[in-house]
């Protein structure tokens, strides 16, 4: 028997499943207070430090954020070790935030002994040559904002690598690195894109 | 290059202050005396009158220009006394003072001077200014490098070279360059040797960077000379022979004693009139065909004799076929059979036939490994060697008319699909383009590189077609006679500058082929010359065939050889006219 995607009034919903499905979410977003109130309103259980862990995620992500990658890299090796190593393209990305910082912080001394110091690694990969030639290009210009390559400059530019930093960080403590909520609306649209084409078609 | 010995013509134009020592020693240093002695010469030009004035029959010629190029040559050629002893009588400078110590500078590695005086030199164009102020810096920016200054260099890059805004993506690279240094050691710039040098390449990028009045190009006389004489060579009608020597003294005019005009050979194996003929690719051989059904396989070596008398064919063999490799041979009767022989043993290897039809023509795959037949009802079939027909390809592909050409990827068959169209047929793909002509077609020749078509037509005339791309005629030849029988032409001679053609008044016809001139008829036989056949690997041996029954085989005229073998060599001397 096919089901028709317009009766779907008629499935069951079972209530834990919606408890889970916020609580994905306030937890992968670190809203430690409301995850905090509401486990204790619907009695849901959760693992002894996980309140604490969020507050420390919390903390790498807003240093990320900020640009202070320097800090968030201290704290995400003592919290996670070894993610860094085993996830190269996102080293790569917050070496790179840190070294856009000194740029524009116009220590430019710095942030070319960082270069040579972190970057010579990565050079030796064909893939990120043209990433690091991106970067190094702002050291060219005295106004890095108005050059060519301002983009990296941007704040978002530093929100993608701060979510790219908290997904690892969630996959590595083996919990799911996209909230269940950011499933379902993806599925929803895409369904609806579906079905859309196929009554069109009719 | 006479004189002393240098290899760095730039430096030698920059000339000595006249208070200071006259020749500059071994150039190699790269830090030279600068400066231009021209206070007296400047204010000579000012009174001599002007940039107007020109010389030679023509008054194209700027006089101005004439005076700087020859003393750029003189300073080439060393002679620097003789340079500036020019610059000084004529009052025309090779380079103003300004571009003299613009030069200089260069040359000195001082490149904030040197983009100075760079502005100094009315240019006119901005962008010019920047183009060439980046390279300048471009050029400071790796010799600080390559002095591990990387911070300097840095600075360059950041407060120098990034401002200019234009070439990003070099600016780009450049900023890569400095974290990671090896790479520039690649470019070559260390070393005081390379250094020197990398500053002239830099002097000669800028000279073509600016205009070409600022800095005159190295060499530019002798440039201009061999341009004339390669002028020379493409006007010069009858050059058949690489050429030993040209001079400048007098204009290279070959003469016709280059063109084989002389029967050294008559060959007269065959016992009825010779139809066709072909030298093979490799000059080695020749292969002819008669109304007596025999294929004759000749051998060249010094003298021409029989290798072997291919049997056969119960019909005469209207058209003949090397392979790629020449150790094989094809040959089509008319509207029989086409056989494949072996060259070496003078065996036929395979025999194609279609029943109840018959084959009109057939070619050789450049591949060497399939052949394509014309047949006599239109069609055209593709065979490979083992006599399997691979391929079939109907409908109106050709009439009865015993040519087939095919392209140099073998994707194109060249065959004639009507009375007086020529088909180019991509077999593959099924394409077709077509060559229409203004009467009935006879005949056709493909020239070596399979780039131009040579159409015989009805009425005495052969016209050349361009048949790259969509084709295009691009020159007629005429003077022959022919008014019964198929009359067959070619291309030949050195780089097939010329075009050869069988006639019915007996004689053979060479044109010029860039110019359509005819410039030599061969007497010599006594009936109607059906066919000839130049040899691709000697432009001095020419074979026709006949229906006197004779193969002529046609070289220089040993007169005037031997007066060349007297007066150097064997080699053409290009002093040319007899």
């Amino acid at each position: 028997m096919d089901v028709d995607p317009r009766q779907y009034e008629n499935i069951g919903v079972n209530e834990n499943d919606i408890h889970q499905i916020v609580l994905s979410y306030l937890v992968h977003n670190c809203f430690k207070d409301t995850v905090e109130s509401f486990v204790a309103c619907t009695g849901l259980k959760q693992p002894v430090d996980h309140l604490e862990d969020m507050e420390k995620r919390k903390r790498i992500y807003d240093f990320a954020l900020d640009g202070n990658s320097s800090k968030a890299i201290e704290l995400t090796e003592q919290f996670a070790p070894g993610l860094l190593e085993s996830n190269k393209d996102l080293h790569f990305d917050l070496l790179s935030l840190h070294f856009v910082e000194l740029v524009c912080s116009r220590k430019i001394d710095e942030a070319l002994g960082f270069a040579q110091s972190n970057f010579t690694l990565f050079g030796k990969e064909q893939k990120y040559v043209e990433k690091l030639e991106d970067f190094m290009a702002l050291l060219a210009y005295e106004e890095p904002e108005k050059s060519p390559m301002f983009h990296l400059l941007s704040s978002e530019h530093r929100q993608n690598v701060a979510d790219s930093l908290n997904r690892a960080i969630l996959a590595h403590a083996k919990l799911p690195s996209y909230s269940a909520v950011e499933r379902l609306i993806q599925q929803t649209t895409v369904v609806k894109q579906c079905l859309s084409q196929e009554f069109g078609k009719v | 290059m006479g004189g002393v010995e240098d290899d760095e013509p730039p430096s030698k134009r920059v000339k000595v202050s006249s208070g200071e020592s006259g020749s500059v020693p071994n150039g190699k240093s790269s830090t030279e005396q600068g400066s231009c002695s021209l206070s007296n010469p400047m204010a000579r030009l000012l009174a001599s009158g002007g940039d107007d004035e020109v010389v030679g029959s023509k008054g194209i010629i700027k006089k101005v220009e004439l005076v700087r190029i020859i003393a750029e040559a003189l300073y080439s050629l060393g002679y620097e006394k003789t340079g500036k002893r020019l610059e000084e009588e004529s009052g025309i400078p090779l380079h103003s003072a300004v571009v003299c110590l613009f030069m200089q500078r260069i040359l000195d590695g001082q490149w904030d001077e040197s983009v100075a005086t760079l502005h100094e030199i009315e240019l006119g164009d901005e962008n010019i200014i920047k183009l060439a102020s980046f390279v300048i810096l471009e050029q400071k920016f790796f010799e600080l490098l390559d002095g591990e200054k990387v911070m300097d260099a840095l600075k360059t890059l950041r407060t120098e070279i990034a401002p200019l805004r234009i070439n990003d993506d070099r600016v780009r690279e450049l900023s890569y360059l400095i974290v990671s240094p090896s790479q520039s050691l690649l470019d070559g710039t260390s070393g005081r040797e390379s250094k020197a040098k990398s500053r002239r390449s830099l002097l000669e990028q800028l000279q073509k960077l600016l205009p070409p009045a600022v800095i005159i190009p190295e060499n530019r006389l002798v440039l201009l000379v061999e341009q004339a004489l390669d002028l020379q060579i493409d006007a010069c009608r009858l050059h058949n022979s690489s050429v030993g020597e040209m001079s400048l003294l007098s204009d290279h005019q070959c003469g016709m004693d280059q063109i084989p005009s002389q029967t050294l050979q008559i060959l007269r194996e065959h016992s009825d009139e010779v139809w066709f003929l072909e030298f093979s690719h490799n000059g080695k051989y020749l292969a002819s065909s008669s109304g007596d059904c025999l294929v004759i396989v000749w051998e060249i070596d010094g003298q021409v004799s029989v290798k072997h008398r291919l049997s056969g064919h119960q019909k005469p063999v209207s058209y003949i076929s090397w392979s790629p490799d020449d150790d094989q041979l094809l040959t089509c009767g008319v509207e029989e059979t086409v056989r494949r022989w072996d060259i070496t043993s003078g065996e036929c290897l395979h025999i194609y036939e279609k029943t109840n039809l018959g084959l009109i023509s057939c070619v050789w795959a450049p591949n060497g490994k399939t052949i394509f037949t014309g047949v006599t009802d239109k069609s055209i079939t593709m065979w490979d060697l083992e006599g399997n027909e691979v391929e079939s390809f109907g409908g109106q592909r050709t009439i009865r008319i015993a040519d087939l050409g095919i392209s140099t990827d073998g994707r194109e068959l060249i065959t004639v699909c009507k009375e007086n169209k020529i088909l180019l047929f991509g077999w593959e793909t099924r394409s077709e383009k077509f060559i229409e002509e203004d009467q009935t077609i006879i005949s056709f020749a493909l020239s070596e590189d399979r780039k131009f078509l040579l159409v015989s037509l009805f009425n005495e005339v052969l016209h050349l077609w361009n048949i790259e791309g969509s084709p295009k005629m691009v020159a007629k030849y005429k003077g022959h006679k022919r008014s019964r029988f198929v009359v067959r032409s070619c291309f030949g001679g050195l780089e097939q500058a010329f075009i050869a053609s069988g006639s019915e008044d007996s004689q053979v016809y060479i044109w010029h082929r860039l110019s359509g001139e005819l410039i030599l008829t061969l007497t010599g036989h006594s009936g109607a010359v059906n066919c000839v056949s130049w040899n691709p690997t000697n432009p001095h041996m020419l074979a026709s065939a006949s229906d006197d029954r004779t193969i002529h085989i046609w070289g220089l005229n040993r007169v005037n050889m031997s007066y060349n073998e007297r007066h150097g060599n064997g080699v053409h001397h290009a002093n040319g006219g007899t």
